[in-house]
Formats: structure tokens, C-alpha cells, sequence
């Protein structure tokens, strides 16, 4: 089954169209990085997976529904712009949004007790908002997003403003969900998180879908690159689109910063250069990085 | 419970729980209470004391028997005003008691006053008891260290230091406010403690010029009797009232609850709206409301905060008519002598509904109005400059037409406004104790029933559509857009 579902959407605001024909699916169970720059469309998506906005044209599904407040029990959202309710108690937050979506009052507020004790909370259970560091008013916002242990967990953005120590608290938080059988997608621009969290992901540019699936896909996106010690020149190799050099000769010896022509294997280049007799003293295969992949697909105007 | 009802008692919860809620449900009361103790214990006695030197001797006891049936005048008007008010027999078997002449007066001094008035009337249990009038002034006797037989000056130097202290009296100490001298010839001798009371002045030099035509008269042929009668002779004239719990003054006291209903409406809506805005500036300031908006639809969030606003407006406007009550049931004053007689002015089966059905519709078209401008406003300042026009249009007219409808309710202005649906449940509210027409109930109820229910829907749009945008408000051609946007 598949968690999220978006056909053809398409959301204006006046003459700016902040998502245009916006298709993908989300497959239930497992992380989903949700990569974009500032104004990709991020935001506007999750808003109207969760029916906060309505989009022009287009069709979505979530958890097999149609986006409304009757999925409310079973979904959980971190929005980007954090904020609470600066004179309620950090227990009585997460009680109330466990109670907006459809928790009972014992349930409530059993699961928010043990979400407090879970984020290091417990001494602040009885403190009003206002007298908590951002630090913790976002460890409370995170609790009220899981209160409801929900089938489906959105977090706008979620590492910022957080500290490294909290980054890695949520990280852990996001990778359990996951193992426990929840679908948990999350945007980001920072591509790093998205490297070490996300299983599948979809990159946005200017609202539009620019590349959809795995981490390995994703990479596969670039054309392979490699650093090569070698005495001649392996821009004549078959394959090779390009050597450059990337330092001075030492007794014959040069390295080489190689890109291989699309659809060309590392592999079979290492296997002719044995087989021919091309002197290598280093074959070392570089594998690019999200942020490079996203910067091939997205290019500067992207951020 | 409802999402509806957990945003109404999140808001209730954390307004009553301020210290500036707390307050403002004290301050009220504790003004009146304070106010009335302020009264009761600086107001200076409304009784003061006078002395009066007579050798002669017949001077003086006319005057006080004139100081005397003035009081007694005023006991009985009194006492005229308790019957109309609990719907008794005037206090001396006819309905003059607003107009009495010295022979009515007299009467009723010797059918023993007040107390024996009371007797006939038979009050009915739950009516207030009835209050003797103090007397304005009370004669003492002219202290043994003040000479009256070694004239005028001698009296006047004696009097002096005793005008500036109080003098003991039947009724405790009283300023001593006026001292007289009557000498047996030449003019009459007055000193005040600087104070002027010209109303006892007046009577001393009524009775006294009384006294000289007398004189006069006699003095020219005119036998004593005749001349007595000469000065008794008053125009006649036929004073028409209207019939008890009729007329002006019943008409105020029919009115009391319903006017009083139109300011606490003005005065809930004004706290209530200013919380109300402020919470929604902060929500939107805050950014919480996007995780509210994920679990609850916009039109339940605003249904919720006007619900929760609105009890949080109703436990004020409760806990001031329940002081009110407490005050008219318990605690006997002015408070009381005005409520509990305009309460019981409440018996038609219709108009606690109705009352109520324009206090609603009233809150709730203003209500609304403050949390629209909340969630057009990113911050208090951006508010004031939308709040200002909106209280000012609401504010000025309400309070012109009040005093309008205090001088007539019926007049041309509170009609009109009427039917004006900012201004009905004012207006209504105001007029509903001086007697408005079926047709203006229901054809006015009608209208504001209609107008709430559009604001609601425009108003409701432009909520909606408002709560997650930034930047600058909407100009009034976006706004209207908003409001027209399904």
C-alpha cells in the first residue's frame, strides 16, 4: 500500500505557481526525503497533504484517503514554523493535539507521559512553555506531533534550529518510527540528513518534480567520477569523457581526476586497464554526495 | 469532546487562568463595593443642626413646626414611591402624595406617620422594607453658655465657635449648620457655619414673612381667622399621575435590567474581543497555527474560539449580575431599592428569551468582528489600525442612542437604530423594558438573525483564507475579494 499519493497537482497563488503537475508516491513503511531549495514547493505540499490548503488541479491521496481532518488519528506533523502555546504546561500541549486528533483523555495522556520521559522532558512536565529553553519548546513540538504514535509522520524542516545532540535524538526518533512499521517523510535542504535518513527520496526545483527514487538512483544520476595515479594520460581510455590532472609529476607518476561517459562502468575501465597494460598505482572510485546530486539536477538556481 | 470544544476550552482555560481575567471579574463588584463604602463612611450626614434663640417666644415654634411638616412632606413622598414600587395603597389613602398640602401632611402626622401608614399598607413579604428619609434638620436647644436674653450680638459672639464644631444631637453629633435669633422687634438674626443652606434659610424666612402678613393683615382690620385662611389660600390645582407601575418612573425602573443588559453586552464584548484578538495575534505570531490547522478545520477553529471567548464573556458578565442579585437580595441600598422592583418588572414569559436572543446575536456579530481583525493582524499595532474605526463605529453610536432612549425610548433615533443590525441588540436590548411592539421583535430579531448569520460566512472566509498569511493585511479591495472567495 502506499502512504502518500499525488497525481497531477497543481497549487497558484495568484500568478505564481508554487507547485506545477506535481506527481509521486510515497510507499508505506520506511523514510522519504522530501528535497528541495527555499521555495521549491516543499511546504505547499505537506500543507495540502494535510488538507490545510486545496490544491487547483490534481489529485491527492494519503493512507489511501482523501487529504481531510478524518486522517487526523493516524498522521503526525512537525510544521516548519515552530510555535506553541506560550502559557500552557509542556504535559497539557501535548495532551491537547493528542486529543485533536481523536485520543481519548487517558490515552493522551499516557502517551504524552511517556513521550516526556522519552525527550528528557519529565522535570519540565508541569512548565509553562514561555520558561523552556527553543531547545525543549521543540522537543515538546516533536511530542505533540508523535502523541498519537501516528501511521504517517510529516516534519517540515525538522533539524532546524535544532542542536547536533538533538539532531541525533531525532534522527533516532525518525529511523524507530521506521522500523516500527510508520511512514515517516520529511523535507529537507539539507542534504546530509536526507543521505543518512532517507530510504527513497524526491528532489523539487520551482514546484516541479526533478528526480524520483533511491539514494542509489539518485547517484546514478551523475556520471561516475574517479582519481587515478597513472604515468600516461587516460583521457585516450575508452570511456573516459575527461581527465584532468590534479597535481605535479612525481618520478612519472601523475593523478588524474577522471569522469567516465554516462552509462559507462568504473569496472570495465579497471578491466581494460589491466588487461592493455595501463600502468595504474591507484584506482579510487568517487561516489558523489547528494548535495552533488542535487546540484547536478538542480544546478545553483535551485537554492 | 469535539474538536470544536476543545479549542472553546483550551481558550476558556487559559483565559480564566490569567491574573488580568481574575481582575477583571473582581473589578467590577469591588468598585460598586467600594464605591458604596466609600459612600457610606467620607459622605458627610446629610442631617445637620440648628438652634433657634426666641425670647419672645412664638416665633421659634413656628418655624419648627414648619422644618416639621416639610419632613413629613418628604416622608410621605417616600412612601409613595415604596407603593408605586410594590404596587401598595398610597400611604394616605389617595394617590397625592406627590403633591400634599399642610392639611394632608397633618393628616398623616396624625395617623402616625410612616409607621402607621406602613400598618395599612401591608406590604407583602418579599417587598424591601421601607427606609425613613433622615431628616434634613434637626432642632437642638441652645447651648446653656449662649446667652439668649442680651441680644442679638451677644447670641452671635456665644454661637460662633459652636457653627465651626458639630453639636450633640438625638441622633449623635451633627454639624451645627445654621443659628437664629429672633428678637421681638427688627430684622431676624442668621448665622451658617459657611455652608449655605439656603433650604432651611428659606423656610425660616418663608414662615417668618408668613408670620409678618399676618401681622399686617390683622394689623388692617382683618380678623385672625380670616387672615389665617388668606395665608393657607393655594391655587387649586389637579395633578393627573398615571396609575400605579405606570408612568416615568416606573418606566425607569422597567428599564433598569434591559439598559443594564445593553452596557454589560458593550462591556463583555469590549474585554472579551480584546482577548480574543490578542490570542489569535499570537497564535499567528507564534506559528502554531499550522499544527492546530493539520488536525482541525479552519471553521471548527473559529466556531471553537468564539464559543470559548464567548463563555469566557458570560462567566464575567454572570459573575457581575450575580453580584448585582447578591446586592438586591441581600444587601438593602440603592442598588437593591432599583433592582429588585426592576426584576420583578421581568414577568412577560417572552422577554427573558428574548432578552437573551439579543444579548447572543449581539456577542456574536462583534465577537466575530475581533477575531477577523486577529487574524487579519500580525501584531497589536497592525490591529489598532482596523480596531479603532470598528470600536469607534460600534462605541459613539451606542452610547448617543442610550442617553436617546433614556429620554425617550420610543423617539425617533432608537427606532431607527433599531432596525439597524450593528446597533439592534443595543437599541432592543435598551428599548425592551419601555414596551416595543411585537412586529419591531420579530421583524428586528429577524434582520439580525440574517446579518449574523452572513458575517459569519463572509467573515468566516476571510478567517480562513487569513490564518497562514504573512505579510502586509489585506487592502479593502483583497478583503472584500476574501470575503466574496468560496
Amino acid at each position: 500500500m502506499t502512504a502518500v499519493v499525488l497525481d497531477g497537482v497543481v497549487k497558484r497563488f495568484g500568478d505564481f505557481t508554487a507547485v506545477d503537475g506535481l506527481s509521486f508516491s510515497v510507499p508505506e513503511g520506511g523514510v522519504f526525503g522530501f528535497l528541495g531549495g527555499n521555495g521549491a514547493g516543499k511546504t505547499t505540499s505537506v500543507r495540502m497533504m494535510l488538507d490545510i490548503l486545496r490544491p487547483d488541479s490534481g489529485s491527492i491521496a494519503i493512507l489511501g484517503r482523501a487529504p481531510s481532518r478524518a486522517n487526523a488519528p493516524q498522521l503526525g506533523f512537525l510544521p516548519e514554523e515552530r510555535g506553541l502555546y506560550r502559557l500552557m504546561t509542556v504535559t497539557d500541549t501535548v495532551v491537547y493535539f493528542g486529543r485533536l486528533k481523536g485520543m481519548t483523555a487517558a490515552d493522551a495522556v499516557r502517551s504524552a507521559g511517556a513521550l516526556i520521559e522519552r525527550l528528557g522532558l519529565s522535570q519540565w512536565a508541569r512548565t509553562t512553555i514561555d520558561k523552556l529553553s527553543k531547545g525543549m519548546s521543540q522537543k515538546v513540538q516533536l511530542a505533540a506531533a508523535l502523541v498519537n504514535a501516528p501511521r504517517l509522520l510529516i516534519l517540515d524542516e525538522p533539524f532546524s534550529g535544532l542542536d547536533p545532540v538533538n539532531q541525533g535524538v531525532l534522527e533516532e526518533i525518525v529511523l524507530e518510527m521506521a522500523r516500527g512499521g510508520s511512514t515517516v517523510i520529511f523535507s529537507t535542504h539539507v542534504m546530509q540528513h536526507a543521505e543518512r535518513l532517507s530510504d527513497r527520496l524526491l528532489l523539487l526545483a520551482h514546484g516541479r518534480k526533478v528526480f524520483e527514487g533511491t539514494q542509489a538512483e539518485a547517484r546514478a544520476q551523475l556520471p561516475p567520477r574517479l582519481r587515478l595515479t597513472a604515468r600516461a594520460d587516460p583521457a585516450q581510455l575508452p570511456g573516459v569523457a575527461s581527465a584532468v590532472a590534479a597535481g605535479m609529476a612525481e618520478n612519472g607518476w601523475r593523478e588524474w581526476d577522471v569522469t567516465l561517459a554516462p552509462g559507462r562502468a568504473p569496472a570495465d575501465l579497471l578491466q581494460h586497464c589491466t588487461a592493455s597494460g595501463f600502468a595504474l598505482r591507484s584506482f579510487d572510485l568517487y561516489r558523489p554526495s547528494l548535495h552533488d546530486v542535487f546540484l547536478h539536477l538542480v544546478g545553483g538556481g535551485g537554492r | 469532546m469535539n474538536r470544536i470544544l476543545l479549542v472553546a476550552r483550551r481558550d476558556f482555560l487559559q483565559i480564566v487562568s490569567t491574573r488580568a481575567f481574575k481582575i477583571t471579574l473582581l473589578i467590577v463588584p469591588l468598585m460598586l463595593g467600594l464605591v458604596s463604602l466609600g459612600n457610606a463612611l467620607l459622605r458627610p450626614p446629610s442631617t445637620v443642626a440648628f438652634v433657634m434663640a426666641d425670647p419672645g417666644g412664638r416665633v421659634a415654634p413656628v418655624i419648627a413646626h414648619r422644618v416639621e411638616l416639610d419632613y413629613q412632606r418628604q416622608v410621605m413622598r417616600d412612601l409613595s414611591d415604596y407603593a408605586a414600587r410594590w404596587k401598595l395603597p398610597p400611604p394616605i389613602g389617595d394617590q397625592a402624595g406627590y403633591r400634599t398640602d399642610d392639611a394632608a401632611v397633618e393628616r398623616f402626622i396624625a395617623q402616625g406617620g410612616a409607621g402607621g401608614a406602613l400598618a395599612r399598607m401591608h406590604p407583602p413579604a418579599g417587598a424591601g422594607a421601607f427606609k425613613l428619609p433622615p431628616p434634613p434638620y434637626l432642632r437642638v436647644a441652645v447651648p446653656a453658655d449662649v446667652p439668649v436674653d442680651r441680644g442679638a450680638e451677644a447670641f452671635g459672639r456665644a454661637i460662633a465657635p459652636y457653627l465651626a464644631n458639630d453639636i450633640e444631637t438625638e441622633q449623635g453629633k451633627r454639624p451645627l449648620a445654621v443659628a437664629v435669633y429672633i428678637p421681638a422687634r427688627g430684622p431676624l438674626r442668621l448665622w451658617s457655619n459657611g455652608r449655605n443652606d439656603n433650604g432651611l434659610i428659606d423656610t425660616i424666612q418663608q414662615e417668618r414673612t408668613r408670620l409678618l402678613r399676618m401681622a399686617l393683615l390683622t394689623a388692617n382690620g382683618v380678623s385672625s381667622a380670616a387672615a389665617a385662611q388668606i395665608e393657607k389660600l393655594e391655587a387649586p390645582v389637579a395633578v393627573s399621575a398615571p396609575p400605579a407601575g405606570s408612568g416615568r418612573s416606573q418606566l425607569m425602573v422597567r428599564s433598569f435590567v434591559p439598559l443594564a443588559l445593553a452596557y454589560l453586552l458593550l462591556t463583555a464584548v469590549l474585554i472579551t474581543g480584546g482577548m480574543m484578538l490578542q490570542g489569535v495575534i499570537e497564535e499567528r505570531s507564534n506559528r502554531l497555527l499550522e499544527a492546530v490547522l493539520a488536525c482541525v478545520e479552519p471553521r471548527e477553529f473559529m466556531v471553537g474560539k468564539l464559543v470559548g471567548l464567548g463563555a469566557v464573556g458570560l462567566t464575567i458578565v454572570a459573575a457581575w449580575i450575580g453580584c448585582a442579585l447578591l446586592a438586591a437580595f441581600f444587601i438593602d441600598g440603592a442598588i437593591a431599592n432599583y433592582l429588585q422592583p426592576s426584576l420583578a418588572a421581568l414577568n412577560q414569559p417572552w422577554m427573558i428569551p428574548v432578552l437573551a436572543f439579543y444579548f447572543f446575536c449581539g456577542y456574536l456579530m462583534l465577537a466575530m468582528l475581533y477575531l477577523t481583525i486577529g487574524s487579519l493582524s500580525n501584531s497589536m499595532q497592525d490591529a489598532q489600525a482596523y480596531l479603532m474605526p470598528v470600536t469607534m463605529a460600534v462605541l459613539l453610536p451606542v452610547m448617543l442612542m442610550v442617553s436617546a432612549i433614556i429620554r425617550n425610548p420610543s423617539g425617533l433615533l432608537p427606532r431607527v437604530m433599531s432596525w439597524i443590525p450593528l446597533y439592534t441588540p443595543f437599541a432592543m436590548l435598551a428599548r425592551l423594558g419601555s414596551g416595543v411592539t411585537l412586529v419591531e421583535i420579530l421583524g428586528t430579531g429577524l434582520l439580525l438573525a440574517i446579518f449574523v448569520s452572513l458575517e459569519l460566512l463572509l467573515l468566516g472566509r476571510v478567517f480562513r483564507a487569513s490564518l497562514l498569511n504573512t505579510g502586509q493585511p489585506p487592502k479593502l479591495g483583497a478583503f472584500l475579494k476574501l470575503m466574496l472567495d468560496r
